[in-house]
């Protein structure tokens, strides 16, 4: 990671942004429904130790004098999934990096609530821009 | 079946707020299928997106809309190693890719 970012600095032009846009390190809730109308089911059980490291790389570029911190942003974005495929293809997905638990149980939970009350699978999580700017 | 990242656009109006966008050359680093590129696009940006996943840059290819065809360009690649000229880019945006 740090490497990327040492690569980042390169390509800049000098007073260049380097925007770092990411989930925070935080488990995600899913549930049902949209905007007011929706409910929570569960929460997700996520390795958050690859969000660490890049906060950590962050810092260590900041240290090295190759960046000033700029602005800082956090917002809520959501997933809206049409289907329970929909939901499983990206646990799955999200499975392969960060995901540690397999969420039957949340997949059981969903499916029961899906039962009584047709709606979108909508998962929720805080998201932060980061904006460094080049120096040097 | 289908999926929506962020119908909300917040992500879009967080990029808005930070910078101007209209004519900067960027790199966005780890690009998946294309979400967050077309929504530089939208803002004038002219964006050269990588993702080290060359079905999901085969994918955001087939997908990009013909009016922000002169405006992208997908490639395969990696952010730990960028073919690219130094101070090629007015911003590099790691896209949930750090």
């Amino acid at each position: 990671m740090v490497h990327a970012l040492r690569e980042a600095h390169r390509v800049l032009r000098p007073d260049g942004a380097l925007i770092d846009l990411r989930p925070e390190p935080e488990h995600r809730r899913i549930g049902l429904g949209e905007g007011r109308s929706w409910r929570l089911v569960g929460v997700t059980r996520e390795s958050l130790d690859m969000d660490h490291a890049a906060d950590r790389a962050v810092v260590q570029v900041l240290r090295a004098g190759l960046f000033s911190r700029g602005t800082r942003a956090r917002f809520l974005v959501e997933r809206e999934m049409d289907a329970m495929e929909d939901f499983v293809a990206w646990l799955t997905d999200c499975g392969q990096r960060r995901m540690l638990a397999t969420h039957r149980w949340l997949i059981r939970r969903l499916r029961r609530a899906l039962a009584a009350r047709a709606a979108r699978i909508v998962a929720r999580g805080p998201v932060r821009l980061q904006l460094l700017r080049k120096l040097g | 079946m289908a999926i929506t990242v962020d119908p909300q656009e917040r992500e879009l109006r967080a990029l808005e707020r930070v910078g101007r966008w209209r004519g900067r050359r960027i790199l966005e680093i780890g690009c998946g299928d294309g979400r967050l590129t077309l929504r530089l696009a939208r803002l004038g940006a002219r964006v050269l997106a990588i993702d080290p996943d060359a079905g999901q840059v085969r994918a955001a290819r087939a997908a990009l809309p013909r009016r922000y065809a002169a405006r992208i360009q997908y490639r395969v690649g990696s952010g730990e190693r960028l073919p690219y000229h130094a101070r090629e880019f007015d911003a590099v945006v790691f896209a949930w890719a750090l």
